[in-house]
């Protein structure tokens, strides 16, 4: 890290990834946030699925070796 | 398949007063007062009448594991009851805490629009961050930062809450590793 060298200031950016969060919190409603969750487990499914199968062929892995 | 669904059968458990007072708790509540995140299942938080309770304070949950098989669902894993391919958990009611705040939760509509409305009890904000710091888990730390963050809950609810339940010592540590202000401290 060079002595003096000047960073950007990032508040502003956190502040409106703040603000963002507060808006999606207060505009939908509970079943529409329950729609919501839905889609993201849906999203994520894969992801999980391929990190299980991670586990699981580690497991297996040092299951062969001993 | 989706969450609303597995609710619905929770509120059928409810009709059928298998279960008495009941009311979602954790992450799913949450849900009502800040943005959607993920989450593995769904938590319900049940009083204990009703339930045969061993000598050793184990509560056995025999009708609602009952109820649900004839309902058709039969399987269980190790985070819940498989409802709609949620995981629920009952959680019976464990503190003066829980018991106020399954005594204090509110009505949700969780029908989608156009269709017949459908009640559900939700906690409220106050005591899904009481309990969450109660439980104090980093997940539940972290849930709790989301609600200041969002300004989801009222400062003067949520103080009055952990007086009454001896956690401001609690919120207090909370602050300290959250690097946050207490912003108790000046509430009134």
């Amino acid at each position: 890290m060079s002595k003096g060298k000047q960073y950007p200031d990032n508040s502003e950016i956190f502040a409106r990834k703040a603000q963002g969060r507060r808006d999606r919190a207060r505009q939908a409603n509970f079943a529409e946030k329950l729609d919501a969750v839905d889609a993201l487990r849906a999203r994520v499914a894969p992801i999980i699925r391929a990190r299980e199968s991670r586990k699981r062929d580690r497991r297996e892995g040092k299951a062969n070796q001993s | 398949m989706t969450l609303r669904k597995t609710i619905e059968v929770v509120t059928k458990l409810a009709e059928r007063r298998v279960i008495g007072s009941y009311a979602i708790a954790g992450a799913v509540a949450a849900l009502n007062y800040i943005e959607p995140m993920l989450t593995e299942d769904l938590d319900i938080l049940i009083s204990i009448d009703g339930f045969e309770k061993r000598s050793s304070g184990l509560l056995l949950l025999a009708p609602i594991e009952k109820a649900l098989a004839d309902m058709g669902y039969t399987e269980r894993t190790n985070v819940g009851y498989n409802v709609e391919d949620w995981p629920v958990q009952f959680l019976p009611v464990s503190s003066a805490l829980d018991e106020e705040a399954l005594a204090d939760a509110i009505d949700l509509d969780i029908s989608q629009s156009g269709e017949t409305p459908l009640k559900a009890r939700c906690l409220r904000a106050e005591h899904v961050v009481a309990i969450a710091l109660k439980v104090g888990r980093l997940k539940d730390l972290a849930r709790i930062q989301a609600f200041l963050e969002q300004d989801a809950v009222e400062l003067a609810l949520l103080k009055a809450v952990l007086e009454k339940h001896n956690l401001t010592g609690t919120w207090k540590e909370f602050c300290i590793k959250a690097v946050i202000k207490n912003p108790l401290a000046d509430t009134k």
